[in-house]
């Protein structure tokens, strides 16, 4: 099954971005971060000279308006500094780069945990096979009815005076389903809890809902089995997909598959990054020659095409 | 208050500016030449009694207007502050005694006379019309007989240096012109006019617009219709040559076009060298704006605030105090019906200090 495109990226995506130190804004190329920071960062408030460092902005300052250059201009508090010599990604700190990735890295995963947590969409690579938008989680109400139901039919059968051979295989059933559904509306716990034991304890919990259905089918035995097999399938797969804990692990796992699946195609990848540099510029030539609108373009001047104009035409007299 | 450094001046003309310059002596005489058929004398720094009443907005008094038979497209000083020439649409230069108003046809051409310059130190009064020549005259000598120049091409823009004239064409020509040369031809009466000093092509690939002259004798700077401007030298060496420059200036970019950015390129319509500081010169363009750039350092110095509308000409004061700006609608391909009617001011900016001052080259 191919891998369906997201309009949510990856990690490695986010990641990739450039982004700045100053202020921690990330950019769809260094063309973009290097425009912003001569823009917002580097940029003279004397003249509006942008330049490309801070240090050449402190020079500038020095030599042109002679002031000196205390700060960077609009900087998160602990960035201001004019110690670190930033130009695009360059000269970033090991360390405030590690900062910047977990932080991605981080609000990254909490993005998706909310985003799985909102839409009810399991992770990539969970969901295909069981999807569990299949699985019924009955309510408590629903529980007691059917055990109600239950009840109601092995009475029946007691009143009916048949023997009693057929209830246990329909009981142990409905015995192992039911703590599991009771438990998986209430605590994710204990995914197997023993069938034999829980269930002397359900029907005070029930009991007090519990009103025999008037209306039962006498057809009833047809009822359980219809309904049962279909349960075990659907349950099974229910802990991965709920508890966000296991969910987010086994994100972690499949981003730990797909980095190694990365891992190889990574020197590709970095080939075209280290292309980037130059295309900016090659960009920027093309720019040049961008549309060009001349607001006056003839072979005669202006002045000749106003002389024409009856309003400013001199008629010679005939001498 | 900060001092009013930029103001408008009252009563301006009625249509589009062609020209305006400050008298050779008195630093506040100002000399506007409009395509309303007249020519503007003011003294920019005084106000007169029956100014407007807006609480001091408009400065400056307009002290005569001289009448013309047709649209005056350039105007000049001639030997005094009394004197001025002016080129006339009617195809006459004329001399304008400014006090009594008393006009005297000089010259005539056979079609527009488009620019008019005087050089004191050679008294030598030259036209240049769309008929294609220079007609070049001594106003204190009437008695010689014009010499007539023929040009390959119309002119468009000319200037005067000290020793040098400067004349810019169609076909991208340029033609410089010795001042001293084009006298002794005048004054010898023999009716053969003498080759250009030096024949250029012009650096820039457009339309040229305007020529301005280094009051060093250096060089001169011009201007096209496509948002550019040249400077070079006139030594002929290859190092000097090796020196001229050009650049772009007064564009904009417009972002708001459906096709992405486009760049709007706008004539400059006047160029004009600080006669102080004789590296700066101002660059006035078609997007209202006005500039100052230093020569030799190749930067730009500073940049005015947008006027309100297409900047047609500019001018320094001979103390080079003042800066005056001709503001009016520029025409633009494919105008029909252009007016100046309403919209045409002339704004005053006195520099500071070291307002155009240039760093020299670094």
């Amino acid at each position: 099954m191919g891998k369906k495109k997201r309009s949510h990226p990856d990690v490695e995506d986010i990641l990739s971005r450039p982004w700045c130190y100053y202020c921690e804004r990330d950019f769809e190329d260094l063309k973009l971060l290097i425009s912003h920071q001569k823009a917002k960062h580097f940029k003279c408030d004397r003249c509006g000279r942008r330049l490309n460092t801070a240090g050449g902005l402190s020079v500038h300052m020095n030599q042109v308006h002679k002031e000196s250059l205390s700060h960077v201009e609009n900087a998160l508090p602990n960035r201001q500094g004019l110690d670190v010599e930033i130009f695009g990604m360059e000269g970033i700190p090991e360390d405030v780069s590690q900062q910047h990735n977990q932080r991605i890295i981080q609000n990254f995963y909490q993005a998706q945990a909310d985003r799985y947590a909102a839409t009810g969409n399991p992770p990539p690579g969970q969901g295909s096979k069981n999807p569990p938008k299949k699985l019924k989680i009955e309510s408590p109400d629903d529980i007691k009815k059917r055990l109600a139901e239950h009840r109601a039919r092995i009475a029946a059968q007691k009143a009916a005076g048949g023997a009693p051979t057929h209830t246990p295989p329909l009981v142990r059933p409905m015995a192992r389903v039911l703590p599991r559904a009771h438990l998986l509306a209430h605590s994710y716990n204990s995914p197997f809890p023993p069938p034999g034991g829980q269930y002397p304890g359900f029907p005070p919990q029930g009991a007090p809902g519990f009103s025999p259905p008037p209306q039962y089918p006498q057809g009833g035995f047809n009822y359980p089995p219809s309904n049962l097999p279909s349960r075990p399938g659907s349950n099974l797969p229910a802990p991965s997909g709920l508890p966000l804990d296991l969910a987010s692990l086994g994100d972690h796992i499949d981003q730990m598959i797909r980095d190694l699946e990365r891992g190889e195609a990574a020197p590709k990848s970095a080939t075209p990054a280290t292309a980037e540099e130059p295309a900016p510029e090659k960009k920027s030539k093309k720019d040049k020659d961008k549309n060009v609108r001349m607001v006056y373009d003839d072979d005669l001047s202006p002045e000749e095409r106003m002389a024409l104009m009856p309003r400013y035409a001199f008629v010679p007299q005939a001498v | 208050m900060a001092p009013t450094t930029q103001f408008e001046l009252a009563q301006p003309p009625n249509d589009a500016i062609s020209s305006l310059v400050f008298a050779p002596d008195a630093p506040t005489r100002l000399l506007v030449s409009s395509w309303d058929k007249n020519v503007y004398l003011y003294d920019t720094h005084t106000t007169s009694e029956n100014g407007d009443a807006e609480g001091g907005v408009s400065h400056g008094t307009l002290l005569k207007t001289y009448e013309h038979r047709a649209p005056v497209m350039d105007v000049c000083f001639g030997a005094d502050d009394n004197e001025a020439f002016t080129a006339g649409m009617d195809w006459e230069v004329r001399r304008v005694d400014l006090e009594s108003g008393e006009q005297t046809p000089v010259s005539k051409h056979t079609a527009p006379v488009r620019r008019v310059v005087y050089s004191k130190a050679h008294s030598l009064l030259i036209s240049a019309s769309w008929d294609s020549t220079l007609h070049i005259h001594n106003p204190s000598n009437p008695s010689l007989t014009p010499l007539t120049v023929t040009l390959p091409g119309k002119p468009h823009a000319m200037a005067a240096s000290p020793s040098k004239v400067i004349v810019a064409m169609t076909s991208r020509l340029v033609h410089i012109y010795d001042l001293a040369t084009l006298a002794g031809a005048l004054e010898s009466q023999t009716g053969s006019a003498p080759p250009p000093w030096q024949q250029r092509e012009s650096s820039l690939k457009f339309l040229t617009r305007a020529v301005a002259a280094m009051p060093s004798d250096g060089g001169y700077a011009t201007s096209s219709i496509e948002g550019r401007v040249a400077v070079e030298w006139f030594d002929a060496s290859a190092e000097s040559q090796a020196r001229k420059y050009a650049f772009k200036c007064h564009r904009q970019t417009d972002n708001t076009a459906a096709a992405g950015t486009t760049d709007v390129v706008y004539p400059v319509n006047a160029l004009a060298f600080h006669p102080v500081h004789g590296n700066t010169f101002a660059s006035a363009g078609g997007d209202a704006t006005v500039a100052l750039w230093d020569a030799e350092a190749k930067r730009r110095m500073k940049v005015y605030q947008k006027f309100a509308d297409s900047v047609a000409a500019v001018a320094f004061s001979a103390d080079g105090r003042f800066l005056a700006v001709a503001v009016c609608p520029g025409f633009e391909t494919g105008m029909e019906d252009y007016s100046g009617e309403g919209c045409t001011k002339i704004v005053i900016r006195e520099l500071g200090e070291n307002e155009a001052k240039g760093k020299g080259a670094k």
